[in-house]
C-alpha cells in the first residue's frame, strides 16, 4: 500500500509539470494580454510599452537568447517569463496577481477553505438524500416512488443552477426571511480563522452563535450546488442496487431467509457502492475546482470565481497558480477515490 | 441557559452597533486601495473614502470644489500652477499632509525611477498614462513638481494645460501616507495593510471576497461623517444586490437592472438614487477601412437607417437619452444636433446614391459585457440590425471575449462596432480626443489632421468660450463625416433603503460619492 502511494505521488510530478506548462502556453495564445486588458479603450503604444516592462511581459516566453548574447553568461537564458515562474514554484512562490497585488498563496489558502466548506456540505446533502432515495426507488422498482425519486432526479440535473439560486433566495430571503441572502456571515460577526471554515472554526472556538449563523449562510449555497449531484447519486445508487439485486448471491442470500433489510444492506448496498463511490469522487473533484454559478449568485469567495474573473483579465499569475492547484486537487481526489475502492472490497488490492 | 442569555446579548448589542453602520452594495471587491494602481468603481468607490484627492466635485455635479488644494491659479499660457494646500491636515497615522507629501505622492507616480515606485514590483499606475499621458519621458504632461513652501506646491507641465484641475479632479488620484506607503511598499493597498489617508473614513480590515470595513476618523478635517461604520460587500450580480437590499441586509444598492426599476419603486422600504445626467456615450463606431464603409454616403445610410429613439425606449427604462453628439448634453462645446434621423426612404437613396442600390453585409460586432451605455448589447444589436436589413444592409452579428474585443477594435477588425466611454474628469478633451485624437486613425480608419489639430489646440486654449467654440467644431467634423454614430447617454440605478438620506448620485458613477454625509435614521 505504502510503495502504492509512493508510486501514484512520484507519477504526480511528470504530470503536474506537464500542466504547468500547459496552462501556462494557453494563457499565452489567447489572445490579449493583461496590458490590453488593463489599459483597454486607452491603449497607447507608450503606455502598452510601459506596462509590458512593469508587468515583465517585454521578456522572452521560454528562452531568453538575447539577454545571454548581449551579457554572454549562459544562465541568462533563464531570464523568461517561463523559467521565472517555474523558479517561484520551486521555492513555492506562486507570485502575486497582476490586479490585486495579492500573494497568490494567500488566496487559495482563504479561497480554498470557502470552496472546500461549501463543498463538503453540498455533498453532504447530496450523499445522505441521495443514497437513501437511490436504494430506495431501486428497492421498489416501477412504483410511484421510485417514478417520483426518478423525475426529481432528472429535474435535478436539468433545472439551472443559477435560477434555482436566484428563486430560493427570493422565496427564503426576501419574502419569508428566513435565511440570509448571501455572503458567509452576517455584519458584526466574526471569527477566528483556524482552518478557514467558519462553521468548523466557530464550533473550535465555542461559539454557537456564529456557528449558526456561518451555517444558516450555506444553507442555500450548499443545496443549490448538491442539486447535480443529489441527481447523479440517487441515478447511479439506483442501477447499481438494481444490478446488484439482480446477482445470484442475493437469491442466495434471501433464499437462506434473511430478512430484506438485512438483504439489502449489508449484501446489496455495499457492494453497489462501488460506482457510486466513484461518482461521488468526481463530483467532489469537479466541485472542489470552483463551483463558478453558485459562488457568483452567493457572494461565495471561493476558487472558481477568482479563477473565471483571472482568465478574463488575463491575471496570468493567478491563471497559473488557480488551475495548478485544481490540478494538484484532482490528482488527490483520485488517488483517495482509488484508496477507498479498498477498504469497500477487500478484493482489491495495490500493488 | 447562561449561553442562551450571552448569546442574546450578543444580539442586542449587535443591534445597537448596527444602527451606526452603513453597509454598501457594490458589484465586487477592490482591486486595490492604492488608488492610482486601480482603476475601477469598486476600488475607487472605497478608497475614496480613505484618501482624498487636491480637488473634488460638488456632491452631484461637476463643478470643482476645492479638497486638500484649497485655491490654484497658473501663469498665462496654463504651463505652470501653483495650487494652494490646507493646513493642518494630517493622515490618518499622524504624517502631516503637506507641500512634501504631495510631491511625494506625484513623483511616485510620474517617476519610473523613484525609491517607492514599487514598479518593479508590480505596480502600475495604469490611470496615471490615461490622465496625464505616461510617466517621465514617455508622454508625460508634469514635467516636475517643486514644494513652494509648507503648503504651496508648484506643477510645471510639459504644455499648457488649462483644465490641469480637472485632471486632479479624476477620481483616481488620491493622495496617500508617504510613511505608509514606505513602510508597506509593495503589500500597500492589498487587504493586509489598506491605505491610509486624509479621509473620513479609516480602514480597518478587508477579508477578501467577503467584506471590507471602514470606520469613522473623529477628526476629520471637514467635521466627522454621520455614520460610524462602512461595511463594503460585492455581490456580483444585479438580482442578488436587490435581494440584498429589499432583505435589509445592505443599505445602499449600486448598479441595479432597470428591468428592476419598477419593483424598486414598489417597494415602500427602498428609494431609488439616479443620478440627474451621467457622464458617459455609447457609440457605433464604422471602420473606414472596410468596403463600402469608406463610402461617405454609405456610412450616412447607415446613421439614417437605425432609429435610435425607439430602441433607447424600448432597452433603457425611460433612463437614456439619445445622444446628439459624443459628449453629454450637459457639458460645454456643444455641436449641433446630429444631422441624421431616423429616416429609412432617405438611407435607402443614399445606398443607391453610393452606388449600392440592392445594400450590402458586413459584420456588426456588439460588446460581450453590458455597460451603463449599452445596458443590453445583444438583444440592442440584434435590434439595430434589423433596422439595418430594412434598408437592404445584412450585417453579421459577432462577438468575442472581452480583453480580446478590447484588443481588437483598435486594429481595425472590426467594420462595425459597439463601443462607449466612462468618463475619467468633466471635459469635452477626455471625450473628444480618446475618440477622435491620434487613436482615430487605427480604431476608425479616419486620418483627420484638421480635426486632430483642432482637439490639440482646445487643449492648450485658456478661455472658456474658445475651447466650446473648437470642441463644436469638432463635433460638426465628426457628424459631417459620420465617423462614428452617437447612440445613447444613459444613468444607472441605484436604490438604497428608505431611512438612508444623503447619499447624492454623481454624474461620474457612485464611486465619485462621497459617504461623509450619509445618514442612517434609526
Amino acid at each position: 500500500m505504502t510503495a502504492y502511494l509512493l508510486r501514484r505521488l512520484l507519477g504526480l510530478v511528470p504530470v503536474l509539470v506537464g500542466v504547468t506548462l500547459l496552462i501556462f502556453f494557453l494563457t499565452r495564445v489567447i489572445p490579449g494580454d493583461p496590458a490590453t486588458a488593463m489599459l483597454g479603450q486607452r491603449a497607447a503604444p507608450n503606455l502598452v510599452q510601459r506596462l509590458r516592462t512593469d508587468l515583465g511581459l517585454d521578456r522572452p516566453l521560454f528562452l531568453n537568447l538575447p539577454k545571454a548574447r548581449e551579457t554572454g553568461v549562459w544562465t541568462d537564458v533563464l531570464d523568461s517569463q517561463y523559467f521565472s515562474y517555474m523558479s517561484g514554484l520551486l521555492r513555492l512562490d506562486l507570485g502575486r496577481s497582476i490586479y490585486t497585488l495579492i500573494p497568490i498563496a494567500e488566496s487559495i489558502r482563504h479561497r480554498f477553505a470557502a470552496t472546500f466548506e461549501l463543498t463538503l456540505a453540498a455533498m453532504a446533502f447530496a450523499v445522505a438524500v441521495g443514497l437513501p432515495a437511490g436504494v430506495l426507488a431501486a428497492t421498489r422498482r416501477g412504483t410511484v416512488a421510485d417514478t417520483a425519486i426518478m423525475l426529481l432526479a432528472l429535474s435535478g440535473v436539468s433545472f439551472p443552477v443559477f435560477w434555482l439560486a436566484i428563486i430560493m433566495i427570493y422565496v427564503f430571503s426576501v419574502t419569508l426571511g428566513w435565511l440570509p441572502p448571501s455572503g458567509r456571515l452576517s455584519i458584526g460577526m466574526s471569527v477566528d480563522q483556524v482552518t478557514g471554515m467558519y462553521v468548523l472554526d466557530s464550533l473550535l472556538r465555542g461559539r454557537l452563535d456564529v456557528a449558526i449563523d456561518a451555517a444558516r449562510h450555506l444553507v442555500m449555497p450548499a443545496l443549490a450546488l448538491g442539486t447535480i449531484p443529489l441527481a447523479i447519486v440517487v441515478r447511479m445508487t439506483r442501477s447499481a442496487m438494481l444490478d446488484v439485486l439482480g446477482q445470484d448471491y442475493v437469491r442466495t442470500a434471501r433464499s437462506k431467509g434473511l430478512s430484506e433489510r438485512r438483504v439489502v444492506r449489508v449484501h446489496a448496498l455495499r457492494n453497489a457502492l462501488l460506482p457510486v463511490v466513484t461518482v461521488i469522487g468526481l463530483s467532489f473533484g469537479s466541485l472542489l475546482s470552483g463551483a463558478l454559478l453558485t459562488e457568483t449568485v452567493f457572494s461565495w469567495p471561493g476558487i472558481g470565481r477568482w479563477v473565471y474573473d483571472a482568465i478574463a483579465a488575463r491575471d496570468y499569475p493567478v491563471i497559473q497558480g488557480g488551475v495548478l492547484f485544481v490540478a494538484v486537487m484532482f490528482a488527490v481526489v483520485n488517488l483517495l477515490v482509488d484508496m477507498t475502492y479498498a477498504l469497500i472490497d477487500p478484493r482489491i488490492q495495490y500493488s | 441557559m447562561k449561553k442562551l442569555m450571552t448569546a442574546l446579548l450578543a444580539l442586542v448589542f449587535l443591534g445597537l452597533a448596527s444602527a451606526q453602520t452603513l453597509v454598501m452594495g457594490v458589484s465586487g471587491y477592490p482591486s486595490s486601495l492604492d488608488s492610482v494602481d486601480s482603476q475601477d468603481g469598486n476600488s475607487l468607490v472605497v478608497s475614496a473614502q480613505i484618501t482624498e484627492r487636491l480637488v473634488d466635485f460638488v456632491p452631484g455635479g461637476t463643478d470643482l470644489v476645492p479638497s486638500l488644494a484649497t485655491e490654484w491659479s497658473a501663469n498665462e499660457d496654463a504651463t505652470v500652477w501653483n495650487f494652494k494646500l490646507r493646513e493642518g491636515v494630517t493622515f490618518h497615522d499622524g504624517t502631516p499632509f503637506n507641500a512634501e507629501a504631495v510631491k511625494f505622492n506625484v513623483d511616485r507616480w510620474n517617476d519610473p525611477s523613484h525609491p517607492y515606485s514599487g514598479r518593479d514590483q508590480g505596480k502600475t499606475f495604469v490611470p496615471w498614462g490615461w490622465v496625464f499621458g505616461g510617466p517621465l519621458g514617455e508622454g508625460n504632461l508634469i514635467a516636475e513638481v517643486t514644494v513652494v513652501d509648507e503648503y504651496e506646491v508648484q506643477f510645471t507641465l510639459t504644455q499648457p494645460a488649462p483644465f490641469l484641475p480637472a485632471l486632479w479632479a479624476a477620481v483616481y488620484f488620491q493622495f496617500d501616507s508617504p510613511a505608509a506607503v514606505m513602510e508597506h511598499g509593495v503589500a500597500y493597498g492589498t487587504p493586509a495593510v489598506g491605505s491610509v489617508g486624509t479621509g473620513p473614513f479609516k480602514f480597518v480590515e478587508w477579508i477578501e471576497g467577503e467584506r471590507l470595513v471602514l470606520e469613522r476618523n473623529d477628526d476629520y478635517w471637514n467635521g466627522p461623517a454621520n455614520v460610524e461604520q462602512l461595511v463594503f460587500r460585492g455581490i456580483t450580480e444585479p438580482t442578488a444586490r436587490l435581494a440584498e437590499l429589499q432583505a435589509g441586509t445592505v443599505d445602499i444598492a449600486v448598479l441595479l437592472s432597470v428591468d428592476d426599476l419598477a419593483s424598486v419603486e414598489a417597494d415602500p422600504n427602498l428609494q431609488v438614487a439616479i443620478p440627474e445626467t451621467e457622464l458617459n456615450v455609447g457609440y457605433i463606431a464604422l471602420h473606414q477601412g472596410n468596403e463600402p464603409l469608406d463610402n461617405p454616403l454609405v456610412r450616412q445610410a447607415i446613421a439614417h437607417a437605425i432609429d435610435r429613439d425607439a430602441i433607447i425606449e424600448a432597452f433603457y427604462g425611460g433612463l437614456g437619452v439619445t445622444a446628439q453628439g459624443f459628449v453629454p448634453s450637459t457639458m460645454f462645446g456643444q455641436p449641433d444636433p446630429w444631422p441624421y434621423t431616423y429616416d429609412p426612404e432617405r438611407a435607402r437613396e443614399l445606398l443607391a446614391e453610393a452606388g449600392f442600390p440592392d445594400g450590402f453585409s458586413t459584420e456588426f460586432w456588439y460588446m460581450p459585457v453590458s455597460r451603463p451605455y449599452y445596458p443590453a448589447p445583444q438583444p440592442i444589436a440584434e435590434t439595430i440590425a434589423s433596422y439595418l436589413a430594412d434598408v437592404g444592409i445584412e450585417v453579421e452579428l459577432m462577438t468575442e471575449d472581452w480583453t480580446t474585443y478590447l484588443a481588437d477594435y483598435q486594429t481595425g477588425k472590426f467594420p462595425m462596432y459597439m463601443l462607449g466611454w466612462n468618463a475619467d474628469y468633466a471635459d469635452p478633451d477626455n471625450f473628444l480626443l480618446t475618440f477622435f485624437g491620434p487613436s482615430a486613425v487605427t480604431d476608425l480608419g479616419w486620418d483627420d489632421p484638421e480635426t486632430r489639430d483642432l482637439l490639440q489646440q482646445a487643449r492648450q486654449v485658456a478661455d472658456q468660450d474658445v475651447r466650446a467654440g473648437l470642441y463644436a467644431q469638432v463635433g460638426n467634423n465628426v457628424a459631417e463625416a459620420v465617423a462614428m454614430i452617437p447612440f445613447a447617454h444613459n444613468r444607472t440605478l441605484n436604490a438604497m433603503r428608505s431611512n438612508i438620506s444623503g447619499w447624492v448620485p454623481s454624474p461620474l458613477g457612485y464611486s465619485s460619492v462621497s459617504l461623509h454625509s450619509v445618514t442612517k435614521a434609526e
